[in-house]
C-alpha cells in the first residue's frame, strides 16, 4: 500500500538535509534513490520516500566515483 | 568522534523499540499525555512556526497532537526518528516528510526550522549536550525549541523497591532504572546549548497500575527498560520480581490497592539568539537610582563584605 507520495523524497526534505557525519552538501541520485555525500565518501540509501540518515546505513563510495 | 561518558546502550535502545514497535500503540500513554502538554505550550506562544521539526518523532505523535490541538499554529511538520519502524509509521500516520536519523547526529542544515520539538527523547541520549546544541543551530534565528523530558523522581516508587528485593534476595543490588537529570541540570544545559531565555520546569504525571507487574510490562511495551551500559547482564530471579512487586504495593499502593508511579516531565523552553529579544542592559549603564525608585537613602555598601548592611561578624568562642 504504497501511495505515490511515499515513494518519491520531499522537495522540501532535500534542500534541509545535509550529511549527518560532515554537515556538508548532499547530492541527490534519483535513480539509484541515494543521497550522496561526497566529504564522507557515503552514500545514504533512501526507502519508501525514507532518507535513511546513517552511517552504518549508508554505501560507501568507491575512490574514483566519490 | 569523543562524547561525554556513555551511560546507555543507545544500539540497545533502538533494538527495543524497533522490536515493540508493532505494539507500542497500546502503550503510547504517558508519551501522548507529554505530546499533548507539549503541544499546548506551543500553543501558548505567540507567533506561529511555517516549519517545524519533530525530532525523535517516534511514531508521530506530537505531529499528529499538535495537528489537532493547533492547525493554525504550525505549517510544515518535518520528522526524524531513529528507530526505522517508528519512522514508517510516523510517515504514514502524518504524510509528512520523515527521516531515519540518530538523535545524537542530527542531518539538517543550520537555521532553516522556526519549530525544533523534542518529545520525551533526551532522557535516554548519552550526548545531551551535542543534541540539544545540533538542535539549536537548526533554527532560523528567533526559532524555538521546546523539549520534554523525563527527569528527577521519575520511577523513584519501582528504583526503591527493585533495589530493596534484590539486596533482600539475591544478597546485592544492581542499577535498574536510568539516572535523570535534576530540574536545575536541564536548566543549565539550555544555556550551555547556547538558549536565550531558557526556561525548565517541571509538570509531574502521576499514573496507577494494578500492581507492579502492570507497570514493567507498561514500560516493556514503550520500549524503555533498563538499557543502561552497566545494567546486570544475567536474568532477575522470580523471586526478586515477586518480592519487588510486593514491596511496591506495600510502600506505594492507594487505598483501592492500586500502585502508583512517578513520572516527572521537565519541559524546556529556548528561544536560538536574535537582536529583537530582549537582554539585559550593560551593568553601570542604568540612568536611574534604585534608592530614587524605592524612595529611600541609598547606603554605602560595607567595602569588605559587599553587603548593604554590616553582617553579624561571628561570636567569639567564650569559655
Amino acid at each position: 500500500m504504497t501511495s505515490p507520495a511515499a515513494t518519491t523524497v520531499d522537495p522540501q526534505l532535500l534542500e534541509i538535509l545535509v550529511c549527518p557525519l560532515t554537515k556538508g552538501p548532499l547530492v541527490y541520485d534519483a535513480d539509484a534513490q541515494e543521497l550522496i555525500s561526497k566529504q564522507a565518501g557515503l552514500a545514504y540509501p533512501i526507502r519508501d520516500g525514507i532518507p535513511i540518515m546513517l552511517a552504518e546505513e549508508a554505501r560507501e563510495l568507491d575512490a574514483d566515483s566519490a | 568522534m569523543t562524547g561525554p561518558e556513555a551511560i546507555f546502550d543507545r544500539a540497545l535502545m533502538r533494538q527495543r523499540r524497533e522490536r515493540i514497535a508493532p505494539i507500542f500503540d497500546a502503550h503510547d500513554f504517558l508519551f501522548r499525555e507529554i505530546a499533548v502538554r507539549l503541544a499546548e505550550r506551543a500553543g501558548d506562544v505567540r507567533q506561529n512556526f511555517p516549519l517545524a521539526l519533530d525530532a525523535g518523532c517516534r511514531t508521530g505523535l506530537f505531529t499528529q497532537v499538535a495537528k489537532e490541538m493547533i492547525p493554525e499554529k504550525i505549517g510544515t511538520y518535518i520528522l526524524s526518528e531513529s528507530t526505522p519502524s517508528f519512522a514508517r509509521t510516523a510517515h504514514q500516520r502524518t504524510g509528512a516528510p520523515t527521516v531515519i536519523a540518530d538523535d545524537e547526529t542530527l542531518p539538517f542544515a543550520p537555521a532553516r526550522f522556526d519549530l525544533v520539538a523534542s518529545c520525551g527523547v533526551l532522557q535516554g541520549l548519552n550526548d545531551v549536550p551535542g543534541a540539544l546544541l545540533q538542535m539549536r543551530q537548526a533554527l532560523r534565528p528567533d526559532g524555538l525549541f521546546l523539549g520534554a523530558l523525563l527527569g528527577g523522581e521519575t520511577l523513584f516508587e519501582l528504583r526503591q523497591a527493585l533495589l530493596a528485593a534484590e539486596a533482600e534476595i539475591e544478597g546485592g543490588a544492581s542499577p535498574r532504572v536510568a539516572p535523570f537529570a535534576e530540574l536545575s541540570d536541564a536548566a543549565g544545559l539550555l544555556q550551555r546549548a547556547g538558549f536565550s531565555l531558557p526556561v525548565a520546569d517541571l509538570d509531574p504525571i502521576d499514573v496507577s497500575y494494578e500492581n507492579a507487574f502492570k507497570l514493567m510490562h507498561e514500560l516493556r511495551g514503550m520500549g524503555e527498560t533498563n538499557a543502561r551500559l552497566d545494567r546486570r547482564r544475567t536474568p532477575t530471579r522470580r523471586a526478586t520480581l515477586l518480592r519487588a512487586a510486593e514491596i511496591y504495593s506495600a510502600r506505594f499502593a492507594d487505598a483501592g490497592g492500586r500502585i502508583h508511579a512517578s513520572f516527572d516531565v521537565f519541559f524546556l523552553t529556548g528561544w536560538a539568539p536574535a537582536d529583537s529579544q530582549p537582554k539585559p542592559l550593560r551593568p553601570g549603564s542604568a540612568q536611574t537610582r534604585l534608592a530614587d525608585a524605592l524612595d529611600t537613602t541609598e547606603r554605602p555598601l560595607d567595602e569588605k563584605t559587599g553587603a548593604a548592611f554590616p553582617l553579624r561578624q561571628p561570636k567569639p568562642e567564650t569559655s
